[in-house]
């Protein structure tokens, strides 16, 4: 069963040659059409994940992956086309999403599990565990200002990962922690792949989009040049495209 | 509008207080004395404003201390909620961008965390009326829907401006006017009375200012309010949600391009 159907998905930008963004400007502007010109960042973009499917995005920066996946979450709407998304979403587009630098790791636990879409009762049970796998145990009052960054990613990666996400967008969140920290992110990953939840992963890391991705698009400047067998594809974009 | 939508909100219910709470500590978290220092700008509003006003006015109100303090600290909550509103979403560009949720919850839990600080400031008033022994009547019952009505005129509000400070950001400035004429076109400091009918008239239709004075009735005179005072308010109330609600779901969808 296809669980995201993507069909002829264009996103287009406007970029207006003078921002009005006071109430004033767009009174004094009435007159005067505005003029901006358009930035295509996805064209015409079509694909379908099956349920379970880990599914891969690559290309270059400013290809529109981003783009996809913020669609895909439904912070920004498509100029075109249709998005059907048939299991609700846990997009990990930017990690710490609402961390609030002044309160402690329990108390950004709270928030950021709350924002994720956990109860307050599966974040009590699941405190422990939590800050057990960012191994931050002995730091659960520190002020997350006091953290260094590679904490906070843990603290935030650690949290999120207690989601149970059903589609889960991966935005290259991996690149950060040491590698034992990847090591841990990358067991979660196969373990959530087992339990049968659905990722599309966007990654400049060919490697692990090789080893864990059965299918991949590929895009360049919002075209969709490819998809399908990720060791193809990949192949097609080293090549240049 | 659709039933999906309300469903995604339900399901986020969480996150209303979480963020509302959060807030609220937040703002008082460096010091202890926070709390009460947050007490400090309406008592002294209110000091200044008996002093003048008791001596300048010509009609005798009765328990005028408390007539002002209540009529201070309820537009106070109206001038504390819309003001969290106006960067509740302009304020949580990373919220907006990064991730999904019915975006109206960061303006409900500004409305609540403004609620929070307003229950608190009620404090002084309560401690006012058990020193001036005020008598008690069962006409406080109205009190909870006098409440909500206002909790819903305020949240409408605060849905427009939000939205719309989102597209037009001079919209802050536009609201500071219109809080400082408000001031003195609601009957904060005097009772409409002063004024002659024909006048009247039209200040009674400033919604709030109907809410306060029900709220004085019920509260400091033992009166029960004007059936149609009540059904005024509360049908403007709900327009005025309605009508900001509607405005706000419009604007949404375009946010986190727009910041």
């Amino acid at each position: 069963m296809d669980v995201i159907k993507v069909e002829r998905l264009s996103k287009e930008f406007r970029i207006p040659h003078e921002k009005r963004d006071t109430l004033f400007a767009a009174l004094t502007g009435l007159m005067r059409p505005s003029s901006y010109e358009t930035f295509a960042a996805l064209k015409d973009v079509s694909f379908s994940v099956e349920e379970g499917e880990m599914f891969g995005v690559i290309g270059q920066n400013g290809s529109g992956k981003s783009t996809l996946l913020k669609i895909l979450s439904r912070i920004i709407l498509p100029t075109s086309g249709s998005v059907e998304v048939k299991k609700p979403v846990t997009p990990f587009l930017e990690l710490g999403v609402g961390f609030q630098y002044d309160f402690s790791a329990l108390e950004n636990i709270r928030m950021y599990g709350t924002i994720m879409g956990l109860s307050p009762r599966e974040i009590d049970n699941r405190i422990e565990e939590i800050l057990k796998f960012a191994g931050l145990e002995r730091f659960r009052d520190v002020k997350l200002k006091n953290f260094s960054s590679g904490m906070q990613v843990r603290l935030a990666f650690s949290t999120a990962v207690q989601t149970n996400p059903q589609i889960l967008l991966l935005d290259e969140v991996l690149a950060v922690g040491d590698l034992d920290f990847q090591k841990k992110c990358y067991d979660v990953i196969e373990h959530f792949k087992r339990e049968g939840v659905t990722i599309v992963f966007v990654s400049h890391d060919l490697e692990s989009v090789k080893k864990h991705c059965s299918r991949t698009l590929l895009l360049d400047h919002g075209n969709p040049v490819m998809i399908g067998k990720t060791s193809d594809v990949v192949d097609r974009y080293l090549k240049g495209v | 509008m659709d039933t999906d939508h309300f469903k995604d909100l339900y399901n986020h219910r969480n996150l209303i207080w979480a963020i509302a709470w959060g807030d609220f500590k937040w703002r008082y978290k460096n010091s202890v004395l926070g709390y009460f220092w947050s007490l400090l700008e309406p008592l002294v509003m209110f000091v200044i404003l008996y002093v003048v006003f008791s001596n300048l006015m010509k009609v005798q109100v009765e328990y005028y201390q408390l007539f002002l303090l209540l009529g201070i600290i309820m537009w106070n909550f109206f001038v504390k909620a819309t003001n969290l509103g106006l960067t509740a979403i302009v304020g949580k560009p990373s919220l907006i961008q990064k991730i999904y949720f019915p975006r109206e919850i960061l303006v409900i839990s500004a409305c609540l965390t403004a609620m929070l600080q307003s229950l608190f400031e009620s404090l002084i008033f309560i401690v006012f009326m058990v020193a001036l022994q005020i008598p008690l009547s069962w006409n406080l019952l109205y009190l909870p829907l006098i409440l909500a009505m206002f909790f819903i005129l305020t949240l409408g509000t605060a849905l427009a401006i939000s939205a719309l400070n989102v597209y037009y950001r001079d919209i802050q400035f536009i609201w500071a006017v219109v809080l400082q004429a408000g001031f003195f076109i609601t009957p904060i400091l005097y009772p409409l009375c002063i004024f002659p009918t024909a006048m009247q008239e039209i200040f009674r239709l400033n919604p709030i200012g109907q809410i306060i004075v029900i709220s004085r009735d019920c509260i400091l005179y033992s009166n029960a309010p004007f059936p149609l005072s009540l059904a005024y308010a509360g049908v403007a109330s709900g327009l005025i949600l309605v009508i900001g609600y509607i405005i706000f779901l419009k604007l949404e969808p375009r946010f986190a391009e727009e910041m």
